[in-house]
């Protein structure tokens, strides 16, 4: 059993103006240029459950870890255009016109704006999380590794605070691209950026720092069928009852932003979810929700 | 439940050889495969060499690093399995993976708006494929049932692949696991990338003496690719089955820098805890340590804040401690670096030797410790510490026991 201290979720749907904003938690400001959308939805959501938890800098340092997943790699069409503009010979890129200038066109630290493990980054360093760490990639079936990872560290001591933090940047021309080309296709109108965190913590140890227990994890199984990737055609499906499903594709943020729906709701719940991946991965988790 | 962490399989395709005998070889002797690009024309790139697998090894799809890793796995099965029995139980594959890149002609057909190739392999081709793909090829061609442990946590990703495989089986969550990295970001976007950052050496007039691990003349370090693979399994059980293992796993450790976005903690904090962790992990003491494979990148930044980290931990000990920077021969094959330096360490560990650091002229004064300058040296070894430390702060190390020591103990 694992207690959930802390829940936070935030997204955009489609037509959403992208209004996030989450200078306030950064620990230099200038580091902001530097972030991507989905380091924008990382911090944002870290900020959120650690606030709930009652977690701070001095609080979690080498005791608490971060458990990532993040989606399809979103590199950003306003600072890949420049590089083409530049690159091509006609309607043709030019590889001697790339190497002589053209990749030049993009700041080199903005390319870090879609690097999977940036959002571990941005929110290790805001944070002050310098316990282990899981980065993984690239949907829901990695968050329940996520998940094992934090369970083992805690049960064994190894930290006392799990951040675990599902994030994707789905709104972006080459995620929606790749969706658009899968078997069966996400159409671009299901997509949306998302980002979800949960604190967890052994009970004993949230007990004893006075910590509210907001919901508790009960039950985690994980499954998998190896197979055929290049013929597989299996969709995704994520099923959850006790808490209204919250809607789109959310990439790996899905169960993490129903469970923090459900804290947010304030009412007794069982949250269960069941998870097909199309990558043949299988999953079950149960969660109590305290009122 | 504790249980002890066999290896009973290495596999590796490296710049300086196909296969774990070839490899160790080629790192005993100080040969470089590092060479100019041949992969795609570099043209007037900043950086036009790089450690490139010649004959690379057939992949299903057009990307190679799922070739690398397919050999790789496919020589750890075979030696894990050399007795006449396989690894018996639950399976599952930890693996550090790279990016997943665009073919820069598709990016820009993409942009035109035109129609994009929609058969199933071309389909997957855009994006050179989704980087996932190749955990399940592998699953698949080993029947690994455990759902794969995927990392993406940059240059320290295959060494986080290895200490999380080995915590599975140590812990009985798993009986055996296919561990280990593979990648290739040998391509324009790739290239350009570090170049664009002043991270890649420019040395191009003599490639195989432009990685320059904690050398005054380092330049920045060098692309390589490839792919490192380890069998682990749980002690009793590789036993029970007739295998003998190569070595034994024993410590892993992870720390995040909560630092800067491109540059290390100045007092190497983040390193230094990981490594401490490791050792703690394994219950060790610095002084069990008989020598480090160190990250060593030859950037101008890591190599002294790497040795200050190693000061830290290792304190009195660190100046008898023979450390080898891999990557001095292979260049840094990023997603792949910290699995392939495992097999480098536990090779030569198990051949009674520290392969040397070339290129090791004149060393950086702020680099003041043994880096077993130029040549091969006899060095009895029972435990060396391999570390590997990413950008964006990700810092992991794992402690690897030697075949002599680990049988020793039983």
């Amino acid at each position: 059993m694992i207690a959930v201290t802390g829940a936070s979720s935030v997204a955009l749907g489609p037509g959403d103006p992208r209004t996030l904003e989450p200078t306030a938690f950064l620990r230099a400001k200038k580091t902001r240029k530097f972030m991507g959308t989905q380091d924008d939805l990382a911090v944002i959501a870290a900020a959120g459950a650690l606030e709930q938890a009652g977690l701070q800098a001095p609080q979690l340092g080498e005791r608490a870890g971060l458990f990532a997943v993040v989606g399809y790699i979103p590199f950003n069409r306003d600072d890949i255009d420049p590089v083409l503009e530049s690159s091509l010979d006609g309607e043709r890129f030019s590889m001697t016109r790339f190497s002589s200038g053209g990749f030049q066109r993009a700041h080199p630290l903005l390319t870090f704006r879609c690097l999977p493990n940036m959002p571990a980054f941005h929110v290790s360093a805001n944070f002050d999380l310098q316990g282990p760490y899981f980065v993984s990639y690239p949907g829901p079936g990695q968050v329940y590794s996520a998940l094992e990872e934090a369970h083992i560290l805690l049960q064994d001591g190894t930290i006392d605070c799990a951040v675990v933090l599902a994030v994707a940047h789905q709104r972006n021309f080459l995620v929606e691209h790749h969706f658009s080309r899968l078997s069966p296709p996400v159409p671009v109108t299901e997509l949306w950026d998302a980002a979800a965190c949960l604190i967890l913590e052994r009970p004993e140890s949230a007990a004893a720092r006075g910590a509210a227990t907001r919901a508790t994890l009960r039950s985690l199984e994980h499954r998998y069928a190896p197979h055929d990737a290049l013929t597989s055609e299996r969709a995704t499906r994520e099923i959850l009852t006790g808490v209204a499903q919250p809607p789109g594709e959310r990439g790996p943020a899905l169960l993490l932003t129903a469970v923090a729906e459900a804290v947010r709701a304030h009412a007794a719940t069982e949250v269960e979810h069941r998870l097909q991946t199309r990558d043949h991965v299988s999953a079950h988790s149960t969660w109590q929700v305290h009122g | 439940m504790t249980r002890r962490v066999a290896i009973t399989g290495l596999g590796v395709v490296a710049p300086n050889g196909i296969g774990v005998p070839g490899f160790v070889d080629a790192l005993l002797a100080g040969r470089s495969g590092i060479r100019p690009v041949t992969l795609f024309d570099p043209a007037s790139l900043p950086t036009r060499i790089a450690g490139e697998v010649k004959e690379a090894p057939p992949a299903p799809l057009p990307d190679r690093k799922i070739g690398f890793a397919l050999a790789a796995a496919r020589e750890a099965f075979q030696q894990a399995c050399s007795s006449g029995s396989v690894p018996v139980g639950r399976g599952g594959l930890s693996l550090g993976v790279g990016l997943e890149l665009f073919s820069m002609d598709d990016l820009v057909e993409q942009r035109r708006g035109r129609p994009l190739p929609s058969a199933a392999v071309e389909r997957l081709s855009f994006m050179q494929t989704p980087s996932d793909l190749c955990a399940h090829f592998l699953s698949q061609a080993h029947g690994l049932t455990l759902p794969p442990l995927l990392h993406v946590s940059a240059c320290a990703a295959g060494t986080d692949a290895v200490g999380a495989g080995f915590r599975r089986v140590r812990s009985g969550r798993a009986d055996f696991m296919l561990v280990g990295g593979t990648d290739s970001m040998i391509n324009p976007l790739g290239m350009a990338g570090f170049a664009s950052l002043n991270a890649t050496s420019t040395r191009n007039q003599e490639p195989e003496r432009a990685s320059r691990p904690f050398e005054r003349g380092r330049d920045g370090f060098v692309l390589g690719e490839g792919a490192g693979m380890l069998v682990l399994e749980a002690w009793e059980s590789a036993l029970a089955r007739g295998a003998k293992p190569l070595g034994e796993l024993v410590g892993y450790g992870s720390s995040l820098d909560a630092h800067g976005i491109s540059e290390p903690h100045p007092e190497g904090r983040g390193a230094a805890q990981a490594m401490a962790r490791a050792l703690a992990d394994a219950r060790l003491s610095a002084t069990d340590i008989s020598a480090i494979n160190a990250h060593g990148t030859a950037t101008p930044k890591n190599d002294p804040l790497e040795t200050v980290a190693i000061h830290r931990v290792f304190g009195q000990h660190a100046k008898n401690t023979p450390i080898s920077a891999t990557k001095s021969m292979i260049g840094h094959l990023i997603s792949a670096a910290g699995a392939v330096e495992a097999v480098a360490a536990l090779g030569c560990m198990n051949a009674g030797f520290v392969h040397p650091t070339i290129n090791l002229d004149e060393p950086d004064p702020s680099c003041d410790l043994d880096y077993v300058p130029h040549h091969a040296r006899r060095h009895q070894q029972s435990y060396v510490l391999s570390s590997s430390y990413g950008f964006g702060g990700h810092n992991a190390a794992i402690v690897l026991r030697g075949q002599e020591a680990a049988l020793a103990a039983e």
